[in-house]
């Protein structure tokens, strides 16, 4: 078969049994792999939302058809409910797992039950083999990794949890190709849920390619692209992802103290113009990228990955933080323990907010860089104020009393661009299917960086369309899989043209449009399951109530109500946000 | 003395230019002079980073005046005044 290896290994941990199943042509044409596929397996064995900690609840490693073959194609999508959220979640991962697991021979995993003790699984050949990670529980990401690659051959990729994960805190990561994650949703916390330490894969299995004649030219093609296009051929190499610091904070727009205000004063100690200069040691690239937007970097005590511009953020304005150094060592202590880095800011900026109200008199403080280590360390174990931050904003402020205080949506923490500054990506994080995100349409990429047109970020006019559509493109690149990125060169022709040399299957941009808003509502399906609906569509109320008082993104508030019903209609969902019979009927759901 | 207007430059701009700033003298000049004036100043051509061979904005250039991007006011034949601040940025993206 040409793109997928057409084998999916399901292991139940509880019993110990692995068995292969074949999802079918009709499955992967109208799904792809990644996160479509994972999804539609998912609302498969769990119709009925289970406790995401549960032994019953599924979690799924998926790759694509084109995992394995072209630029960025090493991804990985891990999908299962989030403990963070309850929604329905992917999260996706860079590196080369997705790589070597379609290399080891298989498409997928989907793991049910619990181990009766610690377990790592090995993918090798097409199969799967239980074995014991006794020996690994309680390392930390880097030494688990280290551990397994000694024992199942240097040449393996390993996905695997830190103690965040063991402990089960709501937002620990799965980290792989040492410092890759798979970060938001909290979906390391369900593979602690199940004893499962790591997934560890090799083979040199190659992916059949159907046109191998023009797979080769348009290789060519994308790549000279890529080089061409200044922000994948240059900006993100160079200056990597933090070069936005000093655009949004331009705009009024880089949220400062739990996003109290706008404009972050020390913006510019942090940037990505200052890394470069300072922490920078090179620059690191996942499997056959082009553009290596990663940054391999070095504080005065240690070296690792990061930050990246959402850490930045999260760990620097957003804590009224600008000491560099302490937030790239709190981001590697992260990848250590396992943790997803924009939810333990955002908790962290709650929580200070939180102390400063008096509604947490014990709780951290405003600009204390010096213990930002230690918070992070206490919430991977759950120990000290970190067995409050462990709750993450939304569970941490209402305990406290004060739930208008946590960043987020659906419970889970926004990100770094703050939604008054841009009506459409306020759109964006209030639709997102798996919470306060800014990876399910990008609107900042028109709204702000002018990608591919440029738009009136303060305007409502249009953007529920646009971000509908933003929304359908990023779950088809998440499907095939691809980094994102790489829209910033090539375009949805581009991605079918990529389907076509690989699988041999012809995908009009329409019908790739159609398997992103099949996968879009039937997320929307499994969540109006769980109890989700209009209501949970809003943003935290200081983004309809408060304004900034100085910067370009001054005296303006977000105006969902302008965009929601619009939204829901392009959707063909009905006024309470649910996908309407017409339209499940159309996707064929 | 006319008064000046600040240029700041970000991102790959000011690897180019070696310099975080400058101040140009200029008062009701356009954007497009005003960066003209400022290369003369800068003794370096950075134009190339923000524009195509017709003078218009590349896709993703971002030109901000106190804040407020160009292409929502006159593009490149925005007018600026002394004391307004100007800042560069040539194509960039992240998320």
């Amino acid at each position: 078969m040409n793109g997928w290896t057409g084998k999916i290994v399901k292991v139940d941990l509880s019993r110990g049994t692995r068995e292969s199943v074949d999802v079918g042509d009709s499955a992967r044409r109208r799904y792809l792999g990644g996160r479509g596929l994972g999804v539609r397996l998912y609302a498969d064995l769990c119709p009925v939302p289970k406790d995401p900690l549960a032994k019953e609840n599924a979690l799924l490693f998926l790759t694509g058809p084109l995992t394995g073959t072209l630029m960025t194609s090493g991804r990985t999508q891990v999908v299962s409910r989030s403990p963070l959220t309850g929604t329905i979640c992917d999260s996706s991962s860079g590196g080369n797992f997705g790589a070597a697991l379609k290399g080891a021979g298989i498409d997928g995993l989907v793991i049910q039950g619990r181990a009766p003790g610690p377990v790592y699984l090995r993918v090798h050949e097409g199969e799967v083999e239980v074995r014991d990670a006794s020996a690994f529980w309680g390392l930390d990401t880097q030494k688990t990794q280290k551990g397994i690659l000694e024992e199942a051959g240097a040449r393996a990729s390993v996905a695997c949890i830190g103690p965040a994960g063991e402990n089960q805190v709501p937002f620990a990561a799965i980290m792989n190709d040492k410092d890759r994650a798979a970060g938001r949703g909290g979906l390391g916390a369900v593979m602690g849920a199940k004893n499962l330490k790591a997934v560890a894969a090799s083979g040199n299995r190659a992916v059949d390619i159907a046109d191998p004649a023009g797979y080769k030219d348009l290789a060519s093609r994308v790549d000279r692209a890529v080089d061409k296009n200044p922000v994948t051929g240059k900006s993100l190499q160079v200056l990597g992802t933090s070069v936005l610091v000093n655009v949004i904070n331009a705009h009024g727009m880089y949220p400062t103290e739990n996003f109290r205000r706008g404009i972050f004063n020390d913006a510019e100690g942090t940037s990505g113009e200052k890394i470069a200069e300072t922490l920078l040691l090179r620059q690191s690239s996942c499997f056959k990228c082009p553009i290596g937007c990663g940054r391999t970097t070095r504080t005065k005590n240690k070296h690792g990955e990061g930050p990246e511009y959402e850490t930045v953020w999260a760990f620097g304005a957003n804590l009224g933080i600008s000491d560099l150094a302490a937030i790239a060592e709190a981001n590697y202590a992260c990848n250590e323990l396992g943790l997803d880095t924009i939810t333990m800011g955002g908790t962290l900026g709650c929580a200070m907010e939180l102390a400063e109200a008096g509604a947490w008199p014990a709780g951290p403080k405003w600009g204390e860089a010096g213990r930002l280590l230690e918070w992070v360390t206490e919430t991977a174990y759950r120990r000290g104020v970190g067995a409050e931050l462990a709750l993450g904003s939304k569970r941490l402020a209402a305990k406290r009393g004060r739930p208008e205080l946590a960043m987020q949506v659906k419970g889970m923490e926004i990100p770094a661009y703050d939604p008054r500054g841009a009506q459409g990506m306020a759109l964006s994080y209030a639709t997102s299917n798996r919470g306060g995100c800014h990876m399910r349409a990008y609107m900042i990429a028109p709204e702000v960086l002018g990608h591919p047109v440029f738009l009136d970020r303060f305007s409502t006019a249009g953007k529920a369309e646009l971000v509908a559509l933003f929304q359908d493109i990023s779950a088809v690149v998440d499907s095939a899989i691809l980094c994102r990125f790489l829209q910033f060169a090539v375009g949805i022709s581009t991605f079918a043209e990529m389907l076509r040399v690989v699988t041999g299957l012809d995908f009009s941009d329409e019908e790739l449009l159609s398997i992103g808003r099949r996968v879009y509502t039937l997320e929307r399906l499994f969540n109006a399951k769980a109890g989700f609906g209009r209501a949970d569509d809003t943003l935290p109320p200081r983004f309809f109530d408060e304004e900034f008082q100085t910067g370009s993104s001054r005296h303006r508030r977000v105006r969902l109500e302008e965009m929601l019903d619009e939204y829901y209609a392009v959707r063909g969902w009905d006024p309470d946000g649910r996908p309407m019979p017409q339209t499940l009927a159309e996707l064929g759901l | 003395m006319a008064g000046t207007v600040s240029v700041k430059f970000y991102g790959l701009m000011r690897r180019r230019v070696e310099r975080t700033g400058l101040e140009v003298p200029a008062d009701g000049v356009t954007v497009l002079a005003l960066l003209r004036l400022a290369e003369e100043r800068a003794g370096r051509t950075f134009l190339d980073e923000l524009l195509d061979r017709e003078e218009g904005l590349l896709t993703g250039t971002i030109i901000l005046v106190n804040g407020e991007n160009v292409r929502l006011k006159d593009g490149l034949r925005t007018r600026v005044r002394a004391g307004d601040i100007v800042d560069l940025f040539s194509p960039a993206g992240g998320g």
